[in-house]
């Protein structure tokens, strides 16, 4: 019984790795997902655009990348990995890198700094990755950017702890928590919000990501409370109480929660009546999900305010976000979330590593050319940010600095506000836009 | 320190999460007394129960007959296990029983972390029709899900301690509870009775699965680890009193909302359970340490 509990915990739970390469079998079986298989601009889409050669399956040495995800109850990033590794095995199937497939190897983590330490080492050791694309992790990056750093790699990741935004070696394509939780803070000021209540998960970092929307409100005047929550949360009813007192009648209540924590504070607001008591409710990025606009039903209709740190998804009619769902489609089955910002993010990953290994000259791909072709993007438009997409040679980088903002209608989620520079008054903001000057404000159109 | 007003609307927030606490709590007592195990695996099968009725409302089942799954499967899944290892362990230590359900919580609990994975942003939750409508205690709702958990607790407890009391086979449990091997002496069929009790047991982990994946969340983790907060409440009652449970777990979930108002405090608002528990286990056992002493002296 004992064993049989440890085989299959172990299954759901441990460190485990995967990789992809040419022979990753397309298929054609959809995700399962609502919104991935309701799209008919994708089933339109040739996917073979991804590639140089369409229709051509490379077949020379591989190159090797590699990324660490978090993948615990409860919290599981894979979906950025996964969907990263769809595009490569798009590209793969379309003539790859100058015939070169890409092979990528995906480590998962459970929080464990040792544990994540020992998967970096993992992929340059024993894999011999030239490059690191697709990390989203707890902690990854406080953990092993020095060793990125030693080693000179430049990473192109989802952010979350603050050095994925404030080290040279790590530049991410999302905004993270904290510009995320500021996007959401201003839009709920610009909407006339007399007070601000920010609500978070109680674990490492909350002071760090806190600091952004205490900025912007104290620099509109507004008063700010600052609450955490140990999650997972089970007295949501409580919670959901102590923000609206706080926040009173024309205040703003905004969540930094995964969706379905956030989902359950809503909810429970909602079963209490309670949603119409403040101005507004906001949430950063995470809860832009059409399961969470599902799950709330059109009583949150222009109630709830949450920041898209992509392009929606589902109202957005351009050429990469049909190729975005045509892959999501049809190489994407490992992608159990569907559309939604963790595959976008991934998607855009390995668009920006794809797009820097093809800039490369002379067939040679190690540590030294990969990462230096990272480093050089510059002013690349990927077809889902508001921005366009540099690295650099940065001290600090917050790429992503660009957003628009959110509502659900009837389940689905639509805009509310189109792109909108992130305000300076966050100091981490404005460091970076000293040292970028315009390629961190050039708008992707 | 907050007004009196502001604490009024956490009266009614912490009778619902007491009333969440108490389903559990008393289900743990009720299969102790019968069988002596106690059972760890009650929050992870009402939690398979009740994202199997998610599943199958998701799949157009009509919600009756996904909740009538739940409540089967726990049954189903808690007789299983005490007809396939109950008697196995029955001769064992309490602990040795308690950890063996440990291992049929990690069985559950992993194949609901592959079944039901929550990547890509996936939130799930299950809503009864109960849910819609209900009455104002000041400025807030009380909907008619709170109330029935909270009914619940209390139908429970009194059904359970009757039955144990004036029935045939609730005296044959608690014969059991006692002395399994002199119970069956005197002519008990011990494993029917046994089975009777694991599903029973089955059957309220079913019911609590469903209700707090409505009141508290449809999560796998949530809800597996939720029992451990009851168990406070089980322990306060040492095992044995259901109507001492059900006042210990609604005394915990009004503790713990009161904290909520509290700045200073709010933060450590999810310990009150565990340090309910410490104090209530401290007091009782230096009650009985002075009752040995005056007894020896």
């Amino acid at each position: 019984m004992l064993a049989a509990a440890v085989a299959i915990a172990a299954a759901g739970c441990s460190s485990s790795s995967n990789s992809t390469t040419s022979s990753t079998s397309p298929t054609s079986t959809s995700s399962g997902t609502p919104s991935a298989t309701s799209s008919a601009a994708a089933g339109a889409v040739d996917t073979s655009v991804c590639g140089t050669k369409p229709g051509v399956a490379a077949t020379g040495t591989p190159i090797v990348l590699g990324g660490i995800v978090t993948n615990q109850p409860g919290t599981s990033f894979t979906d950025i990995a996964n969907m990263a590794a769809a595009y490569f095995a798009c590209v793969n199937a379309n003539g790859g890198i100058n015939g070169h497939p890409i092979m990528y190897k995906i480590e998962t983590e459970q929080t464990n700094p040792a544990q994540i330490a020992a998967d970096a080492k993992q992929l340059v050791q024993t894999d011999h990755v030239v490059g690191i694309v697709g990390n989203t992790s707890i902690i990854e990056c406080s953990v092993d950017s020095a060793y990125w750093q030693k080693l000179g790699y430049y990473i192109i990741d989802s952010g979350i702890a603050p050095e994925c935004y404030s080290t040279p070696n790590s530049a991410a394509v999302n905004m993270g928590p904290r510009y995320s939780s500021d996007g959401a803070v201003q839009y709920a000021l610009a909407q006339g919000a007399t007070k601000i209540v920010f609500d978070q998960s109680n674990v490492p970092g909350t002071g760090y990501i806190a600091a952004g929307p205490a900025a912007l409100a104290k620099a509109k005047g507004v008063p700010i409370v600052q609450l955490t929550e140990n999650v997972p949360i089970s007295d949501a009813d409580s919670v959901a109480i102590k923000e609206v007192d706080d926040a009173g009648p024309n205040g703003a209540v905004v969540l930094n929660f995964t969706p379905p924590e956030a989902l359950i504070i809503l909810q429970a607001a909602q079963k209490l009546g309670l949603e119409d008591h403040v101005k507004l409710w906001g949430c950063s990025t995470p809860c832009n999900t059409d399961f969470l606009a599902q799950s709330l039903g059109p009583k949150w209709n222009n109630k709830l305010f949450v920041n898209a740190e992509l392009l929606p998804p589902d109202v957005t009619n351009t050429p990469t976000m049909n190729l975005y769902k045509a892959i999501l489609k049809q190489y994407g089955k490992a992608v159990s979330g569907g559309i939604g910002s963790f595959s976008q993010m991934g998607f855009t990953e390995a668009e920006i590593a794809v797009h820097a290994l093809e800039s490369i000259t002379g067939g040679t791909y190690t540590v030294a050319t990969v990462n230096a072709a990272f480093k050089a993007v510059t002013g690349f438009n990927t077809g889902m940010l508001c921005q366009l997409w540099s690295y650099g040679s940065y001290a600090t980088h917050i790429p992503n600095n660009d957003d628009s903002t959110v509502t659900p209608d009837n389940g689905k989620m639509v805009t509310a506000q189109g792109c909108n520079l992130i305000s300076a008054v966050d100091p981490q903001i404005a460091a970076y836009r000293a040292q970028a000057g315009t390629a961190a404000l050039e708008p992707a159109s | 320190m907050p007004a009196w007003s502001d604490f009024e609307p956490f009266i009614v927030s912490g009778l619902a999460l007491g009333g969440v606490y108490a389903l559990s709590g008393v289900g743990l007592v009720v299969l102790y007394r019968a069988t002596g195990v106690l059972y760890l695996a009650f929050g992870a099968v009402g939690a398979m129960g009740a994202l199997i009725a998610w599943s199958l409302t998701q799949a157009g089942t009509p919600g009756w007959v996904s909740w009538l799954v739940c409540v089967a499967f726990a049954a189903a899944v808690t007789l299983a296990y005490g007809t396939v290892f109950g008697p196995a362990l029955a001769g064992r230590d309490p602990l040795v029983k308690a950890v063996a359900t440990i291992g049929l919580t990690l069985v559950l609990y992993g194949a609901m972390d592959l079944l039901w994975t929550t990547s890509g942003g996936e939130a799930r939750s299950l809503t009864l029709p109960t849910d819609n409508s209900g009455f104002s205690v000041g400025q807030i709702l009380v909907n008619w899900t709170q109330v029935i958990a909270l009914a619940a607790g209390v139908v429970i407890t009194v059904a359970t301690g009757a039955f144990l009391r004036y029935t045939k086979l609730g005296t044959a449990m608690r014969a059991m509870a006692n002395d399994r091997v002199i119970t069956a002496t005197l002519g008990v069929p011990v494993r029917r009775v046994e089975a009777a009790a694991w599903l029973g047991c089955g059957v309220l982990a079913g019911i609590a699965g469903l209700l707090l994946a409505d009141l508290v969340a449809l999560d796998a983790t949530t809800l597996t680890f939720l029992v451990i907060s009851s168990l406070a409440a089980v322990l306060i009652a040492r095992l044995r009193s259901i109507a001492l449970a059900f006042a210990a777990a609604i005394a915990i979930g009004l503790i713990h909302d009161l904290l909520t108002p509290i700045t200073s405090l709010t933060n450590y608002r999810d310990m009150t359970p565990f340090v309910l528990a410490a104090i209530a286990l401290l007091v009782l056992s230096r009650r009985r340490v002075m009752t040995q002493s005056r007894e020896e002296a």
